[in-house]
């Protein structure tokens, strides 16, 4: 029966080729479309870290202590002390600090002209707190943050800039005015979004696209980095004016981001407890006024709260499913248009005696071939849409790609519409009378 | 009336798809031609500056220090040295410069407080070679320190309580003011943070000048700048403007380059990560997403409207070839063939417009929505008719070929297989 429906549905669409055309024209460009928005958007919203992100949390207190400045959540930042303090004591699983600097690089022995990069700031439970994936050599140990060690890992692309690509790990670098050895160097590393850097995402207005950017280029101890990079530290926000920009170690002002993983709820809740006990004894000691005002949301959360998803992103979303409901509108109509002059071909069917419910899987065959069909034409232009979107100036361009999750989507959602489009003409052609018909034959 | 509602009535499944086809599509044209135009507006704002002669340097960052003003004063005048330079002043918050932008919040006697873009600097209106249309400059005595330092200082000038004088644009003084003469009048500023309480008096008014947090120039805001009598000093980031004489506009954006360079490009100096740029490349920059937007909803527009004329053609059509019998018969009875296009435009009309009525609420709905998620202004109701007489167009044309060959039908169909 199959076999035979397959057979009349694409006799019937060789029949009319223009409605067919039509009818592919429609669903494909409303699938084109909503899939290329869908697919950012999925690329977008997705878990950077799944199966961890659960463990991870963002601890956050209020450092400012000015009495009338009271702030409804935490400032999604840190002092230099407060973080020391929570870092130092060791409380979580793995704990690691995170500052973003630009810094100047030239490579030793190599013709590649300085280059300003970005320089992380971290210590040694960032690489197995984050899964980062290494190439050659590893991260630095607690030792290294503990003495200061000039080493420093660096990225896969840097290291396709600076040696070509080869084992560059014993190799020297110049960081602005000091020597640090390379010790490790990153596989292609590309987290969407850039979570642990992620913050201030209420402040941005729904412009949050600078979230997905690459990850910085050269990774140092934070201890060391500070001294190698002073001057040059940006500060997220200072309740009084830092004495020397840039200079931010004794500086009023929050800049240091923390991170902690916490293996299970039991865990989690102690950490919350501590933290509280952490604020409230900063606050005895005179040095918070807000020590109510901590907060230990997880990795999801965080990034939920901060609103990642460019707002742009979103909008587009929007107007394109309205977009594909238009085409689904569309489709209907055609689909009306073409089995309702079918008349007489339904009345000879059902004369013969093919029931109703062969009627309507009959023409519901042929459009889920049309489903087929602008699924095809629908990926094909997602494919387009997606290389438009790879040529916008934004920061995630580059990682924009179709995954097989969303091929198969695309055929899914074309399908669907297909039928969807396709229930109440085929239905309205079942009820088609056969005396009717026949008798105006 | 009655002969076109009659066959609605009795087949009312095509015309309601139409209609809701109709009605889809205007809503989201709506809210799209409003979306565009949110992102063009700053386009097409008039920047007030002297475009084409105009030269920014900015991204000059001193680094674990602050430029003094004596480092400011001394780029300005390396750069008034460059061959073909007319002016060249060190600002802070320039045009089409984001990296930095100051605002300040204005109350005038109708207290309304706005939401402004100040720009420091000294000689900025010759600079930027802005229109003055009342009032005058700032006069030499009138400049006060700012940096660092000189701002939050407890005994600084800016907090002294002294009446600051302040240049506004024709924009601010026609909201601010309305009919009033702007110039001389007093300004307070409402920011609960400065406790200091001093004011603004106008003592000039620019005729245009576009703020420049770009994204905030909507709505008739694109104007909402002010300057400041400020000269730049201790502070981590220099930026300045320089205008050049048209006549030898590449040889001083060259000598430009070398001169920063000379100045500020001293070992471990911010020099090196200066962007020296003209004034249009700037702003091609700046406006490089919006562009992008625009052309998105530009092929957006494009699709829904082939999609609905499609979709009414291919409707209008099948409706047409079913009623082939009817329209021989009124054609037999005497109804010309102007009548019949008539007749089919005028039910088409009555379709799409019942569809934009409803189509008008669907794009409220969704202005609603779309207000809850992002940060957008309401839906102004000048959006409705241009969507609404866009869809009459798409109407009308989709049924321009189905009418047509309607026609076409002869009379004596109308004596065929009864």
């Amino acid at each position: 029966m199959f076999g035979y429906y397959l057979d009349m549905a694409i006799r019937s669409l060789k029949h009319n080729k223009v409605l067919t055309v039509l009818m592919v024209l429609a669903i494909g460009v409303g699938i084109g479309a909503s899939m290329t928005t869908l697919t950012v958007m999925h690329l977008l919203s997705g878990d950077p870290l799944p199966g961890k992100s659960a463990t991870l949390f963002r601890p956050l207190v209020d450092p400012d202590p000015t009495p009338e400045r009271t702030h409804e959540t935490p400032m999604d930042v840190m002092d230099y002390r407060s973080a020391m303090d929570l870092w130092s004591a060791h409380r979580a699983d793995r704990q690691t600090l995170v500052v973003q600097s630009p810094v100047k690089v030239v490579a030793a022995a190599t013709n590649v002209p300085p280059l300003m990069l970005m320089l992380l700031s971290t210590t040694t439970d960032f690489f197995p707190m984050f899964d980062v994936p290494f190439q050659y050599g590893s991260g630095w140990t607690a030792d290294d943050d503990e003495r200061r060690s000039r080493v420093a890992v660096i990225s896969a692309s840097l290291n396709d800039k600076l040696f070509g690509g080869a084992n560059s790990v014993g190799r020297t670098l110049h960081l602005r005015n000091t020597d640090v050895r390379i010790i490790g160097v990153l596989k292609p590393w590309r987290p969407s979004p850039l979570f642990y850097m992620v913050a201030g995402g209420r402040f941005a207005h729904g412009d949050t696209a600078d979230f997905y950017g690459k990850p910085e280029d050269v990774f140092v101890p934070f201890s060391s980095s500070l001294e190698i990079n002073d001057g040059n530290f940006q500060q997220f926000t200072c309740w009084a004016l830092p004495k020397i920009p840039g200079h931010l170690i004794d500086a009023p002002c929050e800049w240091v981001t923390v991170w902690v993983q916490l293996g299970d709820a039991g865990k989690a809740a102690a950490y919350r407890r501590f933290l509280a006990d952490y604020a409230a004894q900063q606050k005895s000691l005179g040095r918070f006024t807000h020590a109510e005002n901590t907060r230990l949301p997880n990795l999801m959360e965080w990034l939920d709260y901060n609103g990642v998803v460019p707002s742009d992103v979103h909008l587009q979303t929007w107007l394109a499913f309205a977009f594909l409901a238009i085409c689904l509108f569309n489709t209907i109509g055609l689909l009306l248009a073409k089995f309702l002059r079918r008349g007489g071909e339904i009345g000879v069917r059902r004369a013969l005696g093919a029931t109703r419910g062969a009627i309507f899987a009959q023409f519901l065959m042929e459009t889920a071939l049309v489903g087929v069909l602008g699924g095809v034409l629908g990926w094909l232009l997602t494919l387009a849409g997606l290389s438009l979107v790879r040529r916008q100036p934004t920061p995630y361009a580059d990682m924009v790609h179709l995954d097989v999750l969303m091929f198969a989507t695309t055929f899914a959602l074309s399908i669907a519409v297909s039928l969807l489009a396709g229930a109440l003409p085929a239905f309205r052609a079942s009820r088609v009378a056969p005396a009717l018909q026949l008798k105006t034959q | 009336m009655r002969i076109i509602l009659a066959p609605l009535r009795r087949h009312s499944l095509m015309p309601v798809l139409v209609l809701l086809q109709v009605a889809l599509a205007c809503a989201i044209l709506c809210n799209v031609f409003f979306l565009a135009w949110q992102r063009l507006q700053p386009m097409l704002a008039p920047s007030g500056v002297d475009a084409d002669n105009l030269i920014l340097v900015d991204n000059l960052a001193a680094q674990g220090r602050t430029y003094t003003a004596a480092e400011s004063v001394a780029g300005e005048d390396a750069l008034r040295a460059v061959p073909g330079v007319r002016a060249a002043s060190s600002g802070f918050g320039l045009p089409m410069v984001s990296i930095a932008s100051i605002m300040v919040n204005l109350q005038g006697p109708t207290h309304t407080a706005v939401g402004v873009n100040a720009f420091f600097g000294k000689g900025l209106v010759q600079t930027l070679g802005l229109q003055m249309v009342t009032g005058r400059d700032f006069l030499p005595s009138e400049y006060r320190p700012w940096g660092l330092g000189a701002s939050n200082g407890s005994n600084s000038d800016w907090d002294t309580g002294v009446t600051q004088p302040v240049i506004i644009t024709q924009a601010l003084a026609d909201k601010l003011f309305g009919a009033a003469p702007a110039v001389g009048q007093l300004l307070a500023d409402p920011d609960p943070a400065d406790k200091s309480d001093h004011g603004y008096q106008v003592v000039g008014v620019v005729k245009h000048l576009l703020r420049n947090e770009i994204g905030l120039a909507t709505d008739g805001r694109a104007d909402y700048t002010v300057l400041l009598a400020r000269n730049i000093g201790n502070t981590a980031m220099l930026s300045y403007a320089v205008r050049v004489d048209p006549a030898m506009r590449d040889i001083a954006l060259q000598g430009v380059k070398n001169a920063i360079k000379r100045q500020f490009g001293g070992a471990n100096a911010g020099g090196a990560q200066a962007r020296v740029q003209t004034y249009n490349e700037k702003r091609n920059d700046a406006f490089k997403s919006s562009r992008a937007a625009l052309w998105l909803l530009l092929g957006m527009v494009l699709a829904i409207v082939i999609v609905t004329l499609v979709g009414i053609m291919g409707l209008t059509g099948f409706w047409v070839q079913r009623r082939t019998r009817q329209i021989g018969i009124r054609r037999a009875l005497g109804a010309r063939r102007a009548q019949i296009l008539c007749y089919f435009f005028a039910e088409n009309l009555l379709i799409v417009s019942v569809g934009i009525l409803l189509g008008m609420a669907l794009a409220y709905a969704g202005n609603i929505l779309l207000m809850h998620y992002y940060e957008l202004p309401h839906l102004p109701w000048m959006y409705l008719p241009v969507g609404a007489a866009v869809m009459l167009v798409i109407g009308q044309l989709g049924v321009l070929a189905p009418a047509l060959r309607a026609t076409e039908v002869p009379p004596v169909v109308a004596t065929r297989s009864v």
